[in-house]
């Protein structure tokens, strides 16, 4: 514990109070911090009046976070892990959290239901698709969750990705569609999508997809990222299902 | 301090610390969307807060090594990094500021009657039952206008030039105030 904070204790227990509440100016938070991070005793009393006053925000209505986030946070953490022994621990108790996610449920319920919609239109009105999907994913925007891609493969080995509206690929730029399986290190590449146009893939060529398995588009340059891994912003994601 | 809730913060962000990836999930679960509503409280941006719990949960994972048990309350430490984030990211972000007082005062008041009432829903989200009960009983020792003065800093994130101007006071009677308030919370808190 540093000699400051013991002589000048009351002083820095009113600023441990201020700085919680977010009232000290930028010099004073600055030099604040510095001494917290010197002592426990004030860290103890910033997180006690922290803990203190979450009582009045636990009373706001709360906001349901929703199931891209997770997947972003997941995808993160993909990013700072190195080692491979470690994310094969993790991959069971990743997959029970996804069994027990209410928000992603309920996201894949709404999901269906559009897709339902959409399939049964597609069906009267374009061309022949697929027969007998076997697997399934609804890519939305992470925004506002609206469903902008349908992912199915059949038993002809084919997976298809299907814009289901016009879609904006912005100058220079162009969409490249990547998916990730549990327990996977780093997400592969399935190919830069051309506006207007249903991509084609060959499951074959790909590992077997699974359960939980996440398929995202991302704006990368036109020739598609060029570190082999997503760069740009998110455009849709979400998870595969089996039919 | 384990949690009156069953959920164990702390021993969740010691988890954390040892790489355990499901640890950090599970705090996800619990917090947030709790997390995800205060920093919209304070951002009033949608796409900006859930960048903000992005970086806390990063954050959190980063830095779960840091905590141990005689830094208090392990969900206090959460919010205090998550809260900093978001107080940092009002540089990017122009957000409206609004008096609602009504809104401000009910948030205790309703506190008191759900405590009241439901003494096993609300309050048990906090890591100490009792102390909670008393911050609320030490808030209704204020004079309204100086614990809005409190609540616009803490739920809104407001700076005290802010609150100056909302309420029409000197700034000089703000920082006094709410400097006077935190004094009696913390008299009133031991």
């Amino acid at each position: 514990m540093n000699k400051k904070t013991q002589k000048t204790p009351d002083i820095d227990e009113d600023l441990a109070g201020q700085y919680v509440l977010g009232t000290l100016s930028p010099e004073e938070r600055n030099a604040f911090e510095l001494q917290l991070a010197d002592s426990v005793e004030l860290q103890k009393s910033v997180n006690q009046w922290q803990n203190h006053f979450l009582s009045i925000t636990d009373n706001l209505a709360p906001i349901a976070a929703p199931q891209p986030l997770s997947a972003r946070i997941e995808r993160s953490l993909d990013e700072l892990e190195k080692q491979p022994t470690q994310t094969e621990k993790i991959t069971a108790n990743t997959f029970t959290s996804f069994w027990q996610n209410l928000v992603l449920w309920r996201g894949i319920s709404m999901a269906c239901l559009v897709l339902a919609m959409v399939l049964g239109f597609k069906l009267q009105t374009v061309e022949p698709m697929l027969s007998e999907p076997t697997y399934i994913a609804v890519l939305v925007q992470p925004e506002n969750k609206t469903p902008g891609w349908v992912i199915q493969t059949s038993h002809t080995n084919q997976m298809q990705l299907v814009p289901l509206g016009a879609v904006e690929i912005p100058e220079g730029k162009a969409l490249q569609f990547w998916t990730k399986a549990e327990g996977w290190d780093a997400p592969i590449s399935l190919g830069l999508v051309k506006k207007g146009e249903t991509l084609n893939i060959d499951i074959n060529k790909l590992p077997a997809l699974t359960e939980n398995q996440l398929f995202e588009l991302t704006i990368e340059d036109e020739m598609g990222s060029s570190t082999g891994k997503p760069t740009g912003p998110i455009t849709s994601i979400g998870r595969g299902i089996s039919m | 301090m384990s949690s009156s809730t069953g959920f164990d913060y702390e021993g969740v962000l010691q988890h954390c610390a040892k790489g355990d990836r499901h640890a950090l999930m599970q705090l996800y679960e619990q917090e947030a969307s709790r997390l995800l509503t205060v920093v919209m409280r304070i951002l009033k941006n949608r796409p900006l807060s859930e960048d903000v719990v992005h970086d806390a949960f990063i954050k959190i994972w980063k830095k779960a090594d840091t905590y141990h048990q005689e830094l208090g309350s392990a969900r206090g430490w959460v919010y205090t990094l998550t809260r900093n984030l978001a107080l940092n990211a009002l540089k990017h972000t122009h957000r409206q500021v609004l008096a609602e007082p009504d809104f401000l005062l009910d948030l205790c008041d309703n506190q008191v009657l759900a405590s009241a009432e439901q003494p096993d829903n609300m309050t048990e989200l906090a890591d100490d039952h009792l102390a909670q009960a008393s911050l609320q009983t030490c808030l209704e020792h204020l004079e309204p206008e100086r614990k809005l003065c409190v609540l616009h800093a803490y739920v809104d994130g407001y700076t005290q030039q802010e609150i100056a101007t909302l309420i029409d006071k000197p700034l000089g009677t703000v920082k006094s105030w709410i400097k006077r308030s935190l004094n009696a919370l913390k008299e009133c808190l031991q």
